[in-house]
């Protein structure tokens, strides 16, 4: 061992006790998404019809494809398993690969616990080499939890370990991108944006070769993987491209961590102004300055999903369109009503998610009364009420501009195929009829901010949590009609499938003012707590 | 003279713990005061009391002929805060905290801030994220500084300050004293309540125990002297103020009232100084000292009496 890895082994067993429970998590999560995939599918194409219906439908959907990957071995149950589970795998291990490694690089770096680390006998190399085997041998433990869970449920031996491995190259690849990323760097969630941003590029790249076919994929090392063909061609040797890039990135981060200082990035940080521009001068000025990334990263990714599903409506048409039964199951009478049908599905889906945006908004300012940096603007001549309903403005005008964001990203590239510019503004307000729902969450929200504080942040989560499982499960498991009702999004009605309804929407719009005004009023009468 | 900050019977209660215990403090007009007591004695709390951030369960509180909690809005136009422990935005520059502030406060002076930044010596294009303490101290001072304010609390403000910019802040506090404005300056370093304060209330597990000017105060400080000498040293027993005192191996120790630290060095310098260690006593060992005997005879919680 050389001077600059001393350490390395006991940093490693360190990292390994640190992560004992997380990365069982993650594990598991893996293998049991395997094992659910192939229990299910095993009993969805039990026959040789509903295989080859299936093979059809999905094989030839571009949107699948696109998301999926290269609908191969489609002819078997195991390669349906492969096709549909493939990417969410490979997101979930390069998720893994990503925290494992920053949570031991950049993060401990930038909590200062590195130097002190370092000020023993520790060498310059050990803290990366302790975290990124711990991350390869993670990817390694989770190559195995895959294998399993899909040869446990009966799939053929070689293909699920086939499936393992290449799933794990992906994550293999990504220590090494996180720990290049990690040096460039200085902050922790610069790292996650850059590997991230990384992610989505390898994910479009291989989604746009794998729909046109050009070899495109060749390009991302999810494309790699997935030119394995797990249960189908059986193939070994496309690993070998990411046997060979994870080396090289290793090395190259070793390289970087040498050109650069403890505690730096190799990219300066840009330097701030020297005088705050005019709108920072008020607390909803500094608000909005607060918010503004988050809402914008929200506005990009719900602007992707609503183009997405826009699109999808298009393979609706056809999918369900020839299917009687589907057509008497979602209660629709022509085609056109389908697509309603399922557009109104999207945007409660759409609406759920931007509550989530919204719950993570107003939780923002409690997050900050409790960090001690709401002290200094209420100590400024700012009352209780004016400093609140700042960010409670940010955070309702905020999930407002994403549903309709979301509306328009569907309703632009619905008039794309149908030519009908309409279609925009319509979709644009069907989307925006969820908006006094998203207002109750966060009213909810504020409202325990104000009168139960220390509870407010895990009460707010549990009850999208609860609205996230009541949406999802209310209605395939049979569950009694109250318990959806209680969802703010069970009483809008689902436009544009069906008729606005005036006066639901004003009960939910007054029943989130009395919890916003609930929120601010117990909020002034109570201690200001710090942590 | 007027009281800017009036309590008395301050309590405030966490749940079982009890923060304040029937807390007394008179700050006046013009006086830089300090407010001393070891960690935890309730300091920190008292302030947040005075800025309306915390409601007090009993007692009398007023502040610039205001009621902290029902007028604070108005009151804080007209004072300005550093807390003990600054937390940032860690996106945001510290010119741009400091011009926030100033703008909620009602304006900026921005020859006052190029003065005082100069002065610190701190880089305001930094982001909050890449500051020291230190210098996350300095931008909340700039920024209370730089307020046309008539009052200025302050707590610890200088604990991650080195003794240049202590030596600054000292000034920048003669300066705002000479200016007719009102300081209450919280800190558990004597000699900085010394150099700066004109009265000072020392607080023990949320009470006043004293309250006075310096001068009274002082008779309380207690200097420990360590020393080793040629020859055993003679009569120290029999001096005026000196107490606890140990010989082991040619070695003396013992503490001595400030008046009479002269005298005392006198004898030791006359039995041939080998070496000398002499030290200030930790505000929590004078308050040990000093209080000692309440405490133990009243199981560790009622200290002390009203203001001396």
């Amino acid at each position: 061992m050389t001077g600059t890895l001393v350490g390395a082994g006991v940093l490693f067993r360190f990292a390994l006790r640190r992560d004992r429970l997380r990365l069982p998590v993650w594990l598991l999560a893996g293998g049991a998404l395997v094992a659910t995939q192939s229990t299910s599918n095993q009993t969805f194409y039990r026959t040789p019809e509903s295989l080859a219906a299936y093979r059809a439908s999905a094989g030839s959907n571009a949107a699948s494809i696109a998301f999926s990957g290269p609908p191969v071995g489609l002819d078997t149950v195991a390669g349906t398993v492969a096709f549909e589970i493939s990417s969410t795998l490979v997101l979930l291990t390069v998720l893994m690969a990503m925290f494992t490694t920053v949570r031991h690089t950049r993060a401990d770096e930038e909590s200062g616990r590195t130097e002190l680390l370092r000020s023993t006998q520790v060498g310059r190399h050990a803290p990366l080499a302790a975290a990124t085997l711990l991350s390869v041998l993670a990817c390694g433990a989770m190559a195995v939890a895959i294998a399993a869970g899909a040869a446990l449920t009966g799939l053929a031996v070689p293909g699920s370990v086939l499936l393992g491995a290449g799933t794990a190259s992906v994550g293999l690849v990504f220590v090494g991108v996180t720990a290049v990323c990690a040096q460039l760097t200085g902050v922790t969630r610069g790292v996650y944006g850059l590997v991230g941003g990384l992610l989505g590029v390898a994910f479009v790249v291989r989604a746009v070769g794998d729909v046109t076919g050009n070899g495109l994929s060749w390009a991302s090392p999810i494309g790699w993987a997935q030119a394995t063909h797990p249960w189908s061609a059986d193939r070994w040797w496309p690993l070998l491209l990411t046997l060979a890039a994870t080396p090289l990135l290793l090395l190259t981060a070793r390289r970087l961590l040498d050109r650069r200082d403890l505690g730096a990035g190799l990219l300066q940080p840009r330097p701030g102004a020297a005088t705050a521009p005019r709108a920072l001068s008020s607390p909803l000025g500094l608000a909005w300055r607060l918010h503004r990334a988050a809402l914008l990263a929200w506005a990009m990714g719900v602007a992707l999903l609503g183009f997405v599903y826009g699109g999808l409506a298009e393979s609706v048409e056809t999918l369900i369109g020839d299917n009687p039964d589907a057509q008497v199951f979602l209660g629709a009478s022509s085609t056109a009503d389908l697509v309603d049908a399922y557009l109104g599905v999207t945007f409660r889906v759409t609406a759920l998610l931007v509550a989530g945006y919204a719950v993570s908004a107003t939780c923002r300012a409690r997050a900050e009364e409790t960090s001690g940096r709401a002290e200094p603007v209420l100590t400024a001549g700012v009352s209780r009420t004016r400093w609140l309903g700042s960010h409670l403005t940010v955070a309702l005008a905020g999930a407002t501009t994403l549903l309709a964001l979301g509306g328009l990203a569907t309703g632009i590239s619905r008039a794309l195929v149908t030519g009908d510019a309409a279609d925009v503004l319509r979709l644009t307000g069907a989307a925006l009829a969820h908006a006094p729902g998203v207002w109750v969450v966060a009213g909810l929200a504020a409202a325990l901010i104000g009168a139960a504080p220390s509870a407010a942040v895990p009460a707010a989560w549990s009850v999208f949590g609860l609205l996230l499982v009541v949406t999802m499960f209310a209605e395939p498991f049979d569950w009694p009609g109250w318990i959806s009702d209680l969802s703010p999004f069970a009483q809008t009605p689902a436009v544009p499938a069906e008729a606005w309804a005036v006066a639901p929407l004003l009960v939910l719009g007054t029943l989130a003012g009395v919890l916003v005004a609930v929120g601010l009023a117990a909020f002034r009468r109570r201690d200001i707590e710090t942590a | 003279m007027t009281a800017v900050i009036s309590v008395s019977g301050l309590v405030k209660t966490f749940g079982r713990a009890r923060a304040l215990d029937g807390l007394d403090l008179e700050v006046r007009a013009g006086e830089v005061h300090g407010f001393l007591g070891p960690n935890g004695s309730g300091k920190s709390t008292t302030i947040r009391v005075l800025l309306g951030m915390l409601r007090p369960d009993a007692g009398h509180v007023q502040l610039l002929g205001g009621d902290p909690w029902r007028d604070a809005v108005a009151l804080h136009r007209r004072l300005a805060y550093v807390p003990g422990d600054v937390t940032l935005w860690p996106t945001i520059s510290g010119g741009e905290v400091i011009d926030l502030l100033s703008r909620l406060r009602g304006g900026t002076d921005a020859r006052r801030r190029a003065e005082l930044l100069e002065r610190f010596d701190l880089d305001p294009r930094k982001k909050a994220r890449t500051y020291s303490k230190g210098n996350r101290q300095k931008v909340a001072l700039v920024a209370a500084l730089a307020s046309d304010v008539e009052l200025l609390v302050l707590d610890e403000p200088t604990s991650g300050l080195d003794p240049i910019m202590e030596a600054t802040f000292q000034a920048c506090i003669h300066e705002a004293r000479a200016e007719g404005r009102t300081v209450l300056l919280s800190s558990h370093v004597l000699a900085e309540a010394e150099a700066l304060c004109d009265r000072l209330s020392i607080i023990r597990l949320g009470r006043t125990v004293q309250s006075g000017t310096l001068g009274e105060l002082r008779t309380l400080t207690r200097t420990s002297v360590t020393a080793e000498t040629v020859r055993p040293v003679d009569g120290l027993a029999g001096l005026p103020g000196v107490h606890g005192l140990v010989r082991s191996d040619g070695r003396v120790s013992f503490d001595v009232d400030g008046e009479h630290l002269d005298l005392a060095v006198r004898r030791l310098t006359e039995a041939g100084l080998r070496s000398l260690v002499s030290a200030p006593p930790t505000l929590e060992e004078l308050f040990l000292r000093q209080y000692g005997d309440e405490l133990t005879a009243d199981d560790g919680g009622r200290a002390g009496s009203g203001p001396a």
